[in-house]
């Protein structure tokens, strides 16, 4: 392995650095001083006016989704990887991922009937009353 | 994998099969008492499906999973616990609410967890098998919607407990970029291999993991959650926390650190007795300063880990590894019983509440007078923990002292006496309290089937402390074929 | 394996001791509950990248696997927070933990 040298990533930083502050110095220098201005805080100074805060109270059921995302888009990676070594694993690998993904489709068929993928109203089956 | 292997890994199977089976009854037909029979149904058939490999230990089916007679008499503890804390559940969650159901799948999924683990020999079942335990406990702790202790302490365990996870795992990743190796047995006789950048980084690994064990054990400088998590959570979920979570740490802890060699380093040796007795002085000292009955159990079972830690000592002193592995299988069966019995009376006690479980001592005034039963019940628990003769947790303390005596770890000892001379303090408290003239004349219910659970509970607690041998005899046939 | 593994272990250990560092003091200084469970994640992803390069070392796959395992678990971690942190949140409309502190050890 050669040894490359280290300097040219040194300069490099360096540089980045320097030009970093060249430019914000000569703009505070050079630039039009703005006083504060009634649109000054506005988002879009000169575009058009926000109306109402941005913090609006998202629905739970983005949450919940994001829930699922996050675990059924894991499982991926598991099976992913079954893929990659299919030839290798054979017939056990098979019947393993099989298991594998029998035990999600029955996670599925229980999230569907305990209406958790219901959007707006959850039908909630089987509840008593 | 031949049919002795997958016969090991039956049990686990089974269990799997019949959560998956339960999931579907659940979503097609939701009846709270088909849901429970389930449960218990999957519970026996998993404790029958041990039998036909009894002849053959030890198995090792795959890398991950070793099953011999120390794993076979964890998964029967563990199995128990979950038994009497199903039935307790379905008392406690009745008539509250109407998603009852899944608390039971959950429960039976930390189950799983904790056979994972009593069994594992490997870190990456060891991590599957806690995170399996951990995971569905938090969620079980949150479950009922009363009040909002319950979340602060499910939140609080949940923080806390990822963090002692990531600890867990670092450690583990330090040990293996050392070592290269991940199975336990593998792994035995390390750190005598290489070289002294190499000593450091497992020393630091181990400590990790030491860290991390000793947080979820709540032994004492890591003990700070125990009394919230105890106190907020619902008094069944508390029961199978403080029996079949921390048994079956407890007895991966044992199998880590016995079979890696890791008891051999001497700094955490030193740190192991240094916590034993820290956590035997904290626990009975701070239990005198509480009014709170769960809180007391709490700071209790601090202390009992603290006993347990004095096992661990001595398996790590030379030839002391099989006489203290009998010692700590029999106190922490004790352990189980008696926590179990307690935790119980918690439940028959909070059942009517619908905010908060009913832990005040004032609330247990009286309780001779309004339900003589249940109170002799709650005293043969307390005189048990506290090491009264005739009770199990007598013959288990005798046990532990008398293996502390025969490694001559004097200092130690000498801690376990004055714990338990203080723990007799704060224990009578509890009974004197409930000696004195009730304050209301509410007459308490005993549900059937908790009622049940601690009859059960309280003559094998007798039963066992007055004629203990079958266990005693129990434990040396199978901790025979441990390794 | 070529020779070209350039960056040493103990480096790699290194970086992945830093960022636990980060997430440690992140779990005990924030205090806000989202924030928290962000610094377990980087608890975790920490010993994931430990794993990883002691993967390396050793040219095995028992590293990767081992940091699947972790995504894993700090998925499921992660869901069962939201989920309490969503009940949380719908009863004190505060994710402050400050807030959810009636219990004084």
């Amino acid at each position: 392995m050669t040894e490359s040298p280290l300097w040219p990533l040194v300069v490099y930083f360096f540089a980045v650095i320097a030009l970093v502050l060249i430019i914000l110095g000569l703009s505070s220098l050079v630039g039009p001083r703005s006083t504060m201005q009634r649109a000054t805080i506005e988002p879009f100074e000169s575009g058009v006016v926000g109306i109402g805060s941005s913090q609006i109270p998202i629905s739970v059921e983005f949450y919940l989704i994001a829930m699922f995302f996050v675990i059924f888009d894991l499982e991926t990676v598991y099976i992913f990887a079954w893929a990659v070594a299919f030839f290798e694993l054979g017939l056990f690998g098979y019947l393993a991922i099989s298991v594998f993904i029998l035990i999600l489709v029955v996670a599925l068929i229980y999230e569907w009937k305990s209406g958790a993928l219901d959007w707006g109203v959850k039908k909630r089956v089987g509840l008593r009353e | 994998m031949s049919g002795l292997q997958l016969q090991a890994l039956l049990p686990i199977i089974t269990l799997s099969s019949l959560i998956l089976i339960q999931m579907m009854f659940i979503a097609f037909a939701r009846n709270l008492r088909l849901t429970v029979s389930i449960s218990v149904i999957a519970l026996l058939l998993t404790a029958l499906s041990f039998f036909p490999m009894v002849d053959h230990l030890p198995i090792s089916a795959t890398p991950l999973i070793q099953l011999d007679g120390f794993a076979l008499f964890y998964s029967g503890l563990v199995l128990l616990g979950a038994l009497m804390v199903t039935f307790l559940s379905y008392d406690y969650l009745r008539d509250q609410g109407e998603r009852q159901d899944e608390f039971f799948m959950l429960l039976l999924l930390s189950c799983l967890g904790a056979l994972i683990l009593v069994s594992s020999n490997h870190f990456a079942s060891f991590i599957l098998g806690l995170e399996l335990l951990g995971v569905s406990l938090y969620t079980m702790m949150s479950y009922p919607t009363r009040g909002l202790f319950t979340l602060e302490a499910a939140l609080k365990y949940l923080i806390l407990s990822g963090v002692s996870s990531a600890f867990i795992l670092f450690g583990a990743a330090l040990i293996y970029a050392i070592e290269g190796k991940l199975g336990f047995t593998e792994l035995a006789g390390m750190n005598h291999t290489s070289a002294a950048s190499g000593q450091f980084i497992l020393l630091m690994g181990s400590t990790m993991i030491f860290a991390g064990i000793m947080f979820k054990l709540s032994l004492a400088p890591f003990h700070l959650w125990t009394p919230d998590v105890y106190d907020g959570a619902p008094a069944p979920v508390t029961a199978f926390l403080a029996t079949v979570s921390k048994g079956a740490i407890f007895a991966l802890a044992l199998r880590l650190f016995t079979t890696t060699g890791l008891i051999d380093l001497d700094p955490l040796l030193r740190g192991l007795s240094f916590v034993a007795m820290v956590s035997i002085l904290a626990g009975n000292l701070l239990a005198l300063l509480q009014d709170n009955v769960k809180r007391i159990l709490a700071y209790s079972s601090i202390a009992h880990m603290g006993y347990l830690a004095v096992a661990f000592v001595v398996a790590g002193k030379a030839g002391g590894q099989i006489m203290a592995m009998e010692a700590a299988s029999y106190f922490l069966f004790a352990y189980f019983l008696t926590t179990l019995l307690a935790f119980s009376v918690v439940t028959i006690m909070s059942i009517a509440d619908h905010e908060v479980d009913t832990t005040n001592l004032g609330d247990y005034e009286g309780l001779f007078w309004r339900r003589p039963a249940l109170a002799a019940v709650f005293t043969a628990t307390l005189l048990s923990l506290a090491g009264i003769p005739l009770t199990a947790g007598f013959i288990g303390k005798f046990y532990i002292f008398s293996i502390g005596v025969a490694a001559e770890a004097w200092l130690l000892m000498a801690f376990v006496v004055i714990g338990s001379g203080i723990g007799i303090f704060y224990y009578l408290r509890i009974i004197f309290a409930m000696t004195k003239a009730p304050r209301t004349d509410v007459k308490i219910e005993i549900p059937t089937a908790s009622g049940w659970v601690a009859v059960v509970l309280t003559v094998s607690l007798v039963l066992f402390g007055v004629y203990p041998s079958p266990i005693i005899d129990l434990i040396g046939e199978l901790m025979i074929s441990f390794g | 394996m070529t020779e070209a593994v350039m960056v040493p272990m103990e480096h790699g250990l290194a970086l992945a001791a830093i960022l636990f560092s980060i997430g440690l003091i992140g779990v005990m200084v924030r205090r806000n509950i989202i924030l928290i469970l962000m610094s377990i994640e980087v608890m975790l992803n920490a010993c994931g990248l430990a794993f990883i390069v002691a993967g390396a070392r050793w040219g095995a796959a028992d590293g990767q696997i081992m940091f699947m395992i972790i995504l894993t678990i700090a998925a499921a971690e992660v869901s069962v927070g939201l989920g309490l942190l969503l009940q949380v949140h719908r009863r004190l409309r505060t994710i402050d933990i400050d807030s959810a502190s009636r219990l004084q050890g």
